[in-house]
């Protein structure tokens, strides 16, 4: 366990359950002061329990969870704090915005909880409101608002009374995508001006990867990887985070041998006469004979017309057009190699027919040989 | 030059004419034909008595001026002032207890952990389906001071000098009045509790409120329209209750508006042009009250369901739960199972002297009051039941037929009158029975139909039609028309979809409103006793003119009758109509 003095939030060994359901299983971090965390994962595997479990709003079976220097529930110790006891903000998938009251009595609410005085509260409030940039609506009732706007007065009232930590459960997924963008951009921007520890609950890894400092992925209940956006895309634990993260195809085959960081993969899954072998990175710990996956990024696949003369290829593998997609800027299609599908971005305007003969190559260090 | 214009002039005129043309459609003609029957049934009533109360009758009764007399009467006269004042204090009585029991018991089942309250939620229910006037008959009989069985249990376990309570007075009337409509407070308030969003309710814990300021400052303010819409209602509803007041307070020296119009209404003093006039003061207090619920207060209803399907917060009580357990099975007990006992009790024995006499228990009073060919049958209760079975069979049919054409109208299309049927069908609901059976009385008293049940029947649909007729409606704004539209698309006439796709889709809300229409009528009694002659008396005419004229037992009996013919019919509605149908 770390001494480290910067640790804003960290949740140790937590399990919470459902009846027999394990909702999270085992959950373990350390978040710094100042840091944006993102709970990454398809819907139901526990990403938002955790968060729930932050707040108050869930109680835990086991574990630990510390907010600063209090620990705020730990049931061995039979310690929980309320909500509203533990200083935290918190922003809603559903906004949650109050209609029964103005978007300025809305904001100031956590201040007028905790008493201050009404010169703070008034100077603070509409501080708060021109960083969201809602100042001049502060009169105006939370129904009279747009979906963007709600956002913006939700996340206003949960930063108002500078809590330590605030959580997001999801708070773009109700927005129109352009929206969603924008609002983006807005947090990101305001996290880092206030410097507000901030943990982030969502199933869109593109919002993950652009926004945070850290992503952990989750899955079944279970963190499959905690890393750095570019870490988690590039390096991707196991299969799950290399399908969850990106578009990836997954071929799988059996590990042949390794020569240092490079192992053989024949992929051919004991169809046609002689295997298919593909040179990949990774597989540390699997032997020989194992099953392992081969994670193939679409961008790191080049797309051949012609065989093409020499070999500084890496793998190089044939294979027959399935189809593609016209996606604006570029094309996604699909190749068929033996038993797999291989998805490739073309963003030269080749004119493909449905069976024509094209053959890909990729280098072996942007393979990634995940064993299962 | 001229050409032009002549051409222009052509033009107009053959606009105008293809305007014309186009508003003598079909459906425009159909909507307003019915619209003006509905104007007739309900409008022309209404008039009637307003001007009704214009006439003042000579003391010798024979002629009528015109003038003011009726109103001047009203303020001068030895009891209707105090009566006005008994039905003020009885109506903000029983809405504050009802109010109170409502909430409470909705805010208990629907968001702590009080146990078995799924199973208990219907029983809360069940008093909006019974007759408050039989819980009136059945209290008096449990809460008279010499012969109720509450005082006499009191008497001889307890040793206990005197009575206990006493419940033939104002406080008997809003005890019972209360605890009779809390449930339609309950029914207001429970939707909004139960489908609220909880991240509404989380985001100010997480914001720093405890329980008890989320409570006052965000839970309640939301529910706040479904509160004060309850209230009104039952304040108008009690305002005009007849049954209740007349059972327990008026023999005692409280009468109330309601008691004062029927003794003008029918009896040897009767006067119809001062029943009129009071009928026009009680049918004002509530129009503007309903007016004002339907104005401002429904429209501020806030919307707190998000879609998600969420479970509403639910909070542990923690040994508290047993404390509102035991509150739920307070209400029960005093509100369903000791009436339902006590009419029993009362109903077995020849005459009731407030003790239970395990030696005389006979059924005796369920021959007279039930079996017609008894030559000891009483036919004013015999009759009770064929004609409400026709009354309720009927009306509810022709009620549910009306609104259903009416609610198809508002809804589907947009013919001529549409806004005036809509303002037809809030128009009843702002008038108590008893001044709208006023109304008819005055109305129709010179034709053949009077004395006959088709005036009951008029008076009754007319009242109720708008209950049906928003089930409907509610269920059709809930239905996509583009479900209607694509029948059309696919080749089927009009009439075909209605029959395919429409009315299929309704049935359930049909059957639900049909029912809850059935239950109003079997136990309708306020317009029933201005309406009724002999050979027409209902099932509750029947229990008034037994509790008026014969004894408790008698009563009772027949009360029983009612009941279980009632609960029957609510255990049929919640089969059809599933849990949350009476909210919307």
């Amino acid at each position: 366990m770390s001494t480290n003095n910067n640790v804003m939030v960290s949740i140790d060994h937590l399990y919470k359950s459902y009846g027999p359901e394990m909702a999270v299983k085992d959950f373990n971090i350390e978040i710094e002061q100042g840091e944006f965390v993102t709970l990454l994962g398809p819907s139901g595997c526990g990403k938002t329990t955790t968060l729930r479990c932050v707040a108050g709003l869930e109680r835990p079976e086991a574990g630990e969870i510390r907010i600063g220097e209090t620990t705020v529930v730990a049931p061995e110790k039979e310690i929980f704090l309320y909500p509203e006891h533990r200083n935290i903000g918190m922003v809603f998938q559903s906004y949650a915005v109050w209609p029964h009251m103005t978007v300025f009595d809305n904001v100031a609410y956590g201040l007028r909880v905790r008493r201050a005085s009404s010169n703070e509260i008034k100077t603070k409030t509409m501080q708060t409101l021109e960083l969201v940039g809602l100042d001049h609506l502060a009169d105006r009732f939370a129904t009279k608002l747009s979906g963007g706007q709600r956002q913006r007065v939700a996340l206003a009232r949960a930063i108002c009374y500078q809590p330590e930590v605030i959580l997001f459960d999801e708070p773009l997924s109700n927005l129109d995508a352009k929206l969603r963008e924008q609002m983006r951009d807005e947090i990101v921007r305001l996290q880092k001006e206030v410097g507000i520890t901030s943990i982030f609950v969502t199933h869109d890894q593109s919002e993950a990867l652009v926004m945070s400092d850290r992503v952990v992925v989750m899955d079944k209940a279970v963190i499959q990887q905690v890393g750095d956006p570019q870490e988690i895309y590039a390096n991707p634990a196991n299969s799950f985070v290399a399908n969850f993260i990106g578009v990836t195809s997954l071929l799988e085959g059996k590990l042949d041998g390794r020569d240092g960081d490079i192992c053989s993969v024949d992929v051919s899954m004991g169809q046609g006469a002689e295997p298919l072998r593909l040179r990949a990175i990774g597989a540390e710990g699997a032997t020989p004979g194992d099953t392992v996956n081969v994670s193939l990024r679409p961008e790191d696949v080049t797309l051949h017309l012609e065989r093409p003369q020499g070999t500084d290829h890496g793998n190089l593998i044939e294979g027959n057009v399935i189809d593609t997609i016209y996606l604006g800027s570029f094309l996604e299609g699909r190749v068929r190699v033996g038993p797999h599908e291989i998805g490739i971005q073309i963003d030269h305007f080749e004119n493909l027919v449905r069976d024509q003969t094209v053959y890909l190559s990729f280098q072996p260090e942007h393979s990634l040989c995940l064993a299962n | 030059m001229t050409t032009e214009t002549y051409s222009s002039n052509a033009v107009e005129r053959s606009r105008l004419n293809n305007r014309l043309r186009a508003m003598v459609t079909q459906e425009n003609l159909i909507t307003l034909v019915v619209a003006l029957i509905v104007a007739g049934a309900v409008i022309v009533p209404l008039v009637v008595l307003f001007v009704s109360s214009f006439k003042v009758l000579d003391p010798a009764g024979w002629d009528t001026t015109w003038g003011f007399g009726n109103y001047v009467t009203m303020f001068t006269d030895r009891i209707i002032p105090k009566a006005f004042v008994n039905t003020l204090i009885i109506s903000s009585g029983s809405t504050i207890l009802a109010t109170f029991l409502g909430v409470s018991l909705a805010w208990i089942n629907a968001r702590t952990n009080c146990p078995g309250r799924s199973y208990l939620e219907p029983y809360n229910l069940i008093p909006f389906f019974l007759s408050p006037f039989v819980g009136a008959i059945a209290w008096h009989n449990l809460g008279e001071p010499q012969t109720g069985l509450l005082n006499n249990l009191a008497r001889e376990v307890f040793g206990i000098e005197g009575a206990i309570i006493n419940v033939d007075n104002i406080w008997g009337v809003i005890w019972v009045t209360g605890i009779f409509f809390a449930p339609l407070v309950y029914l207001f308030v429970v939707g909004s509790l139960r489908r609220m969003d909880p991240s509404l309710e989380d985001s100010a814990r997480t914001t720093g409120a405890g329980l008890f300021r989320t409570t006052m400052t965000v839970t309640l303010p939301l529910v706040m329209p479904g509160i004060l819409s309850g209230a009104i209602i039952v304040f108008v509803t009690s305002a005009g209750e007849f049954g209740v007041p007349f059972k327990l307070s008026a023999p005692y020296g409280w009468e109330t508006l309601t008691t004062q119009i029927f003794s003008k209404a029918v009896g040897d003093d009767a006067n119809h042009h001062m029943g009129a006039a009071m009928s026009m003061a009680l049918g004002i207090i509530t129009v503007f009250l309903i007016w004002v619920q339907q104005r401002y207060i429904a429209p501020r209803s806030f919307t707190t369901v998000t879609g998600k399907g969420f479970r509403p917060n639910v909070l542990d009580l923690g040994p508290w739960r047993w404390v509102a357990f035991g509150y739920n099975i307070f209400f029960i007990m005093v509100a369903v199972v000791l009436p339902i006992v006590c009419l029993i009790i009362v109903s077995l024995h020849p005459v009731w002297t407030g003790k239970i006499v395990l030696a005389d228990i006979t059924t005796i009073n369920y021959v007279k009051t039930l079996m017609w060919w008894h030559p000891e049958a009483i036919s004013a209760a015999t009759n009770g039941i064929g004609n409400s079975l026709i009354l309720a069979f009927g009306g509810a049919s022709i009620s549910m037929v009306l609104a259903l054409v009416i609610s198809y109208m508002i809804h589907r299309t947009k013919g001529f009158g549409v806004r005036m049927l809509d303002f037809l069908s809030m128009v009843p609901i702002g008038f108590p029975g008893i001044v709208l059976a006023m109304g008819v009385l005055v109305t129709y008293i010179q034709t053949p139909i009077y004395a006959t049940l088709w005036i009951l029947m008029l008076a009754y649909i007319t009242r109720f039609f708008p209950y049906g007729q928003r089930n409907i409606s509610s269920i059709m704004l809930a239905i996509s028309e583009e479900l209607d539209q694509s029948s059309r698309m696919a080749g089927a006439s009009w009439f075909t979809t209605l029959r395919r796709i429409t009315i299929p889709l309704l049935k359930p809300g049909l059957f639900a409103g049909w029912i809850l229409l059935f239950i109003i009528f079997l136990r309708e009694l306020s317009i029933s006793i201005i309406l009724f002659t002999t050979g027409t008396e209902t099932l509750s005419v029947g229990v008034y003119y037994l509790t008026n004229f014969e004894n408790e037992p008698l009563t009772s009996a027949l009360s029983m009758a009612q009941t279980v013919m009632l609960l029957i019919a609510i255990y049929a509605f919640r089969r059809l109509a599933g849990r949350e149908a009476l909210t919307a």
